[in-house]
């Protein structure tokens, strides 16, 4: 039992209203039964195209939103239906840093001040000591101590999201949630910023869930990695088990397409049709790309030879090689003979 | 003589609070007809800038293009009056942009905007007629045939039903079709050139995928010539001929495709790529760039890549090194490589 985070049947779903007195019409379900586990100083890496619900279930493990159905394990106790004032504590375990640097910073607060109002909130830490720590945690990320008075919007964008890694380092969490940290950066700014969170991981014993939408980045950063489409995870497995030999056909879609900058990767690419439906389609079905709600989420969008049950009966996520989970009709599951 | 476009030592200056942003310090750049080529580089390095000098959609001021010139088939542009420019930028020029949602006016429906972009490339097109223009067809007769084009631009473009989808607005199109009713938009007049900014980075990668291919396919079956703009050197090496990438406002390395993923000469690209987690990297084994684009007011003198660069050296402090030719119609601006070889 080593597991820091267990999440088991994850829902998140969100009303939507229209018709008549608005009344409740439908459920959008944005994050639809997600279970996954993460061992404690592994990085897992949850990915998906927009629309998928990775940050959802970022959001909702850390309580930032409240699952509508499922159960959280943290640490082994269940974390789902923690009180206000004990989510205080829970948050000084758990920690999220943001893709949006800018945003996530706010405008008006010193560097100091920011990285500094943890301190406050969860160790009442306040004048020198506070300085201190502060500028320690400056110097781990790789800011220079003048910056201390400075303004986020005086930084770059690499810059910002150190401010926002120590800010989350700064209660010293056991596992962090990154949602999409590089998206917004540069690629030789990314490098930096993704070693920095690898050496971090290594120095403070780090546990991280990594959001992202980039297959090479996740390659990168990763032990393991789940993958979200529509709401549901179609395939989990160690990253070179994704890499070499995806199962489901979303997964090998989406290797295929990633851009390599190497010309003479000779690969064959699949090119998906349609889209992943937007926040309105599933309902309007407009797009029809939804599927209907029997059947695998993915089956609209399919390229593989399809059988008569991926139209009628959903997918469960099944064990079809030791360590290595798919939800395909394809991919029968292994005989623990 | 043959180019297209031809980009010689090309200065645009910015004129900001702060003082003055040297924008772009001499760019060269050439595309001969049927090129599909690539400008890569970082945010704030000037490639949308260049790009945008092509079709003079830089408003000025605050800009200011203080030396260089732009030829586009051997007509000098930058001399152009803005009424002739109007019919420049219908005639050869399209541009698709990275934002696809602040591109389309939500206010009217696609066949709206589609039918306006296609009657004004006509008009603008046409040589104006004389007095004497004889049989000239309806209004209504005009827009007949520029729906009928804009349904064709449609179907060109892969956008399923366009028949019926022309008269949805565009919330109801995803991401990945609005970029194809934009690109639609920027093939209205059969431009010469498709300048792409970013096309594909608001999207997802398996849709970024079908747009990639949609270009490629107009290429073989228009004759396109396309101007990519990207940040990511993946979309470079899947989908272009050449490349081109930029530093702090100037091209400093030129090459095919291939030559330039497999022997990158200027330590800028080498230290791009050597950026992007690929296949083999280990963990720990990804090199960043150390320290960052520099501020464009006051940027490094010679070289600019010169303070971030391990190979430093005393004429890269003074002197702006020129594009040199390394072999196999590669060139790149760094005082490494002899000057004369």
């Amino acid at each position: 039992m080593s597991h820091l985070l267990e999440v088991d049947n994850l829902k998140k779903h969100f009303p939507v209203h229209g018709g008549l007195f608005n009344r409740k019409t439908a459920d959008f379900r944005a994050v639809d039964g997600v279970s996954f586990d993460l061992q404690e100083g592994k990085t897992l890496g949850l990915v998906g195209e927009s629309g998928s619900g990775k940050t959802t279930v970022g959001k909702c493990i850390l309580r930032l939103m409240e699952p509508s159905a499922g159960q959280i394990l943290y640490d082994g106790a269940d974390i789902t239906h923690l009180k206000q004032r004990d989510l205080r504590r829970l948050r000084s375990e758990i920690q999220m840093i943001y893709q949006a640097p800018a945003a996530s910073l706010n405008g008006r607060m010193t560097v100091g001040q920011i990285i500094g109002e943890p301190l406050w909130i969860h160790e009442s830490l306040k004048g020198d000591a506070a300085r201190d720590r502060v500028l320690e945690l400056m110097n781990v990320v790789g800011l220079k101590e003048e910056h201390y008075y400075r303004y986020p919007h005086e930084f770059s964008g690499g810059q910002q999201q150190r401010i926002g890694i120590a800010r989350a380092l700064a209660v010293q969490p056991r596992l962090i949630v990154l949602d999409e940290p590089t998206s917004a950066l540069d690629v030789s700014v990314q490098a930096q910023i993704l070693n920095l969170l690898q050496d971090l991981q290594d120095q403070f014993d780090l546990t991280y869930l990594f959001i992202s939408h980039d297959l090479g980045v996740v390659r990168y950063m990763c032990d393991e990695v789940a993958l979200l489409y529509l709401g549901k995870i179609v395939e989990v497995a160690a990253t070179e088990v994704i890499f070499e030999s995806p199962k489901h056909p979303y997964t090998q879609a989406l290797i295929s397409a990633i851009p390599e900058p190497d010309p003479d990767t000779q690969r064959e690419e699949i090119i998906l049709r349609g889209e992943l439906s937007s926040s309105q389609s599933p309902l309007t079905r407009r797009g029809g790309f939804r599927g209907g709600d029997g059947g695998c989420p993915f089956a609209p969008r399919c390229h593989a030879e399809k059988l008569a049950q991926c139209e009628t009966v959903p997918p469960p996520l099944l064990e079809v090689e030791r360590a290595h989970q798919v939800a395909c009709h394809l991919h029968p599951q292994l005989d623990k003979a | 003589m043959t180019d297209l476009l031809n980009i010689d030592d090309l200065h645009l200056e910015f004129h900001t609070y702060d003082g003055v942003a040297k924008v772009l310090a001499g760019v060269n750049l050439t595309m001969r007809r049927g090129d599909v080529l690539g400008l890569v580089g970082e945010t704030g390095c000037g490639k949308s800038m260049t790009a945008l000098a092509v079709p003079r959609l830089i408003p000025m001021p605050p800009g200011l293009i203080t030396a260089g010139r732009v030829t586009f088939n051997g007509e000098d542009i930058l001399s152009k009056s803005e009424s002739e420019m109007e019919a420049f930028r219908a005639r050869h020029v399209g541009m698709i942009f990275q934002d696809p949602v602040t591109n389309l006016n939500p206010l009217f429906t696609i066949r709206e905007q589609l039918v306006d972009a296609v009657l004004y490339q006509q008009a603008q097109g046409k040589k104006v007629p004389g007095r004497w223009r004889g049989f000239r067809p309806s209004v209504r007769q005009l827009r007949k045939d520029a729906h009928a084009r804009a349904v064709e631009l449609m179907r060109l473009t892969g956008i399923p039903d366009g028949d019926k989808r022309i008269y949805d607005y565009p919330h109801q199109f995803s991401g990945g079709m609005r970029q194809r009713v934009l690109i639609a938009m920027a093939l209205a007049g059969d431009p010469d050139l498709l300048i792409a900014d970013e096309p594909t980075t608001a999207l997802d990668v398996t849709i970024q995928a079908q747009i990639l291919r949609l270009i490629r396919s107009l290429v073989a079956q228009l004759g396109l010539t396309v101007l990519l703009i990207t940040h990511n050197l993946g979309v470079v090496a899947r989908s272009c001929e050449r490349v081109a990438v930029m530093y702090a406002g100037r091209v400093i390395e030129e090459s095919p495709v291939r030559e330039l993923f497999r022997n990158p000469k200027h330590p800028y690209t080498r230290g791009l790529i050597a950026a992007v987690p690929q296949k083999d990297v280990a963990r720990g084994g990804l090199e960043g760039i150390p320290g960052m684009i520099p501020n464009l007011i006051n940027a490094p003198s010679g070289c600019r890549f010169h303070p971030r660069c391990e190979y430093v050296m005393e004429a890269c402090r003074t002197r702006v090194p020129p594009a040199i030719d390394v072999g196999a119609g590669h060139s790149a601006s760094c005082f490494l490589y002899p000057e004369d070889a």
